[in-house]
């Protein structure tokens, strides 16, 4: 049984979808700020929400390109 | 004898297709994310392009788990029919059902019956179908249930928002993790394609082998990949309305924000598990991403009865599909007449199979009554709201 090559797709699972979910959920949370009327917040929160999403993209094409064999061998 | 191990092959894609379309496409249509329609045709495309992304094929169709090759037994185009055969009708029976199940188990069962009836016990590796299939299965609905229960919990705990005075819930805005599931389930649906298209491949490639048409060792031609990426195309548009159904409404009821945790899960374990050679099937890890999301998101209950039947359905895939690839491995056997007869009642079993279905026809029109509910539940959601700020007033704090 390969124990080890259990550990390591649960680990991987675990570290790849918190990534992407945490990202993406403060892009939401962030852009929910930015647009709320009458509330005066910082001008960084919208350019940081764009970040958040640009990051979840960035880390989904990673994924992408290490599971691509075209790519990665 | 070929062609018609190819056509069958073929058709265990199509039927691979539809069955799988769920896993990729039940939750955002659940939600209201994307169209029913417009889910599948979706799902199709990118299962084609995925069909042609990767086309590592297997060495062996089995994976080890029956003997074959130089110093084992001789998997003949018999044995492959037969184990088809158990494959596509576990399939019928299960999509029939609504149950969401491993077209890879079934295939594995299929072969399994077949090997052993045809060749004998000792043609089969118990050790490797421990190793590579019961132990997996179990794995496999656990981690992607556990990871879309942090995920969940994450998505929630981040969007929630609160009047920093009053403690008051504001609008929570969460209507971004609608568009994100487009994203997130077509990343499945590649990920299904790139992973369920090679196993067909695999097999046409291995009955060409066989009969000597193709050079041994060498990869899948094109019309092959083609063929096989049309048919799995085909099948994931023709879509499995009944399975859908099942995972996504018929678990639990699924918010943008919990599928997109389940969906993003889903296709992490996939994907980490084709690259890190730990194979999961798609079927277990999408079936257990909406049951930890389910868990998840407070206020969501999941239907464990649901979750039994299908678990069920997966304790007996690999028996129900062994029995009919046995029985049809002794029917081939015994000549042209057996051989006859197992493609007749085959084909009759299917058509009969698909006769039955339409007696409660289940299409898009009526997955849709999830869609419109959701249309339905993001009208009153400051009423539900207000409702479960009420009953949880714990929830008012965080």
């Amino acid at each position: 049984m390969k124990w080890l090559e259990l550990v390591v797709v649960a680990g991987a699972t675990f570290v790849a979808a918190v990534t992407v979910v945490v990202l993406y959920a403060l892009g939401v949370r962030l852009t929910a700020i930015a647009g709320d009327v009458g509330t005066n917040q910082p001008r960084w929160v919208r350019p940081l929400s764009y970040a958040c999403f640009g990051l979840c993209g960035i880390a989904v094409l990673f994924g992408l390109y290490l599971i691509i064999p075209y790519f990665s061998k | 004898m070929v062609a018609l191990v190819i056509t069958l092959a073929l058709f265990f894609d199509f039927t691979n297709g539809f069955h799988d379309t769920a896993n990729a496409m039940a939750t955002p249509i659940a939600t209201g994310a994307i169209k029913p329609k417009t889910a599948v045709a979706l799902a199709a495309v990118l299962n084609l392009v995925g069909a042609f992304l990767s086309t590592e094929v297997a060495k062996t169709v089995s994976g080890g788990i029956i003997r074959e090759g130089a110093d084992g037994v001789q998997i003949t185009p018999d044995i492959i029919f037969a184990g088809l055969m158990g494959a596509i009708l576990w399939n019928m029976i299960t999509w029939l059902k609504g149950l969401p199940s491993s077209s890879s188990h079934a295939l594995f069962g299929g072969l399994i019956g077949a090997a052993i009836a045809g060749i004998g016990l000792n043609s089969v590796n118990f050790v490797s179908v421990v190793q590579k299939v019961l132990l997996p299965a179990v794995f496999a609905p656990v981690i992607a249930a556990v990871v879309a229960y942090v995920c969940t919990r994450l998505a929630y705990a981040l969007t929630s928002r609160h009047d920093p005075e009053t403690g008051s819930k504001l609008t929570q805005k969460r209507g971004g993790f609608r568009t994100g599931q487009v994203f997130t389930s077509s990343l499945v649906a590649l990920a299904h394609g790139t992973n369920d298209a090679q196993k067909t491949m695999g097999i046409i490639t291995l009955v060409l082998i066989s009969a000597g048409s193709q050079a041994p060792g060498s990869g899948p031609q094109l019309w092959v990949i083609g063929a096989c990426a049309l048919a799995i195309a085909v099948g994931t548009y023709s879509g499995g309305w009944r399975i859908i159904r099942t995972l996504g409404s018929g678990l639990t009821e699924v918010k943008p924000a919990q599928g997109f945790a389940a969906e993003t899960s889903t296709a992490a374990a996939i994907l980490a598990s084709s690259h890190l050679g730990f194979a999961l099937s798609t079927t277990h890890v999408a079936s257990g991403s909406v049951i930890g999301s389910g868990m998840g998101r407070r206020g969501t209950s999941v239907h464990w009865a649901t979750a039994g039947k299908i678990a069920i359905g997966w304790l007996f895939t690999l028996p129900a599909a062994g029995i009919v690839g046995a029985l049809t491995a002794m029917l081939v056997h015994t000549g042209t007449v057996g051989f006859v007869i197992a493609a007749v009642a085959g084909t009759a079993a299917v058509v009969y199979m698909f006769i039955a279905s339409g007696r409660s026809p289940v299409g898009h029109h009526n997955a849709v009554e999830v869609d419109e509910a959701g249309h339905a539940v993001r009208f009153a959601k400051k009423k539900a709201a207000a409702v479960s700020r009420s009953n949880n007033p714990k929830g008012g704090q965080k």
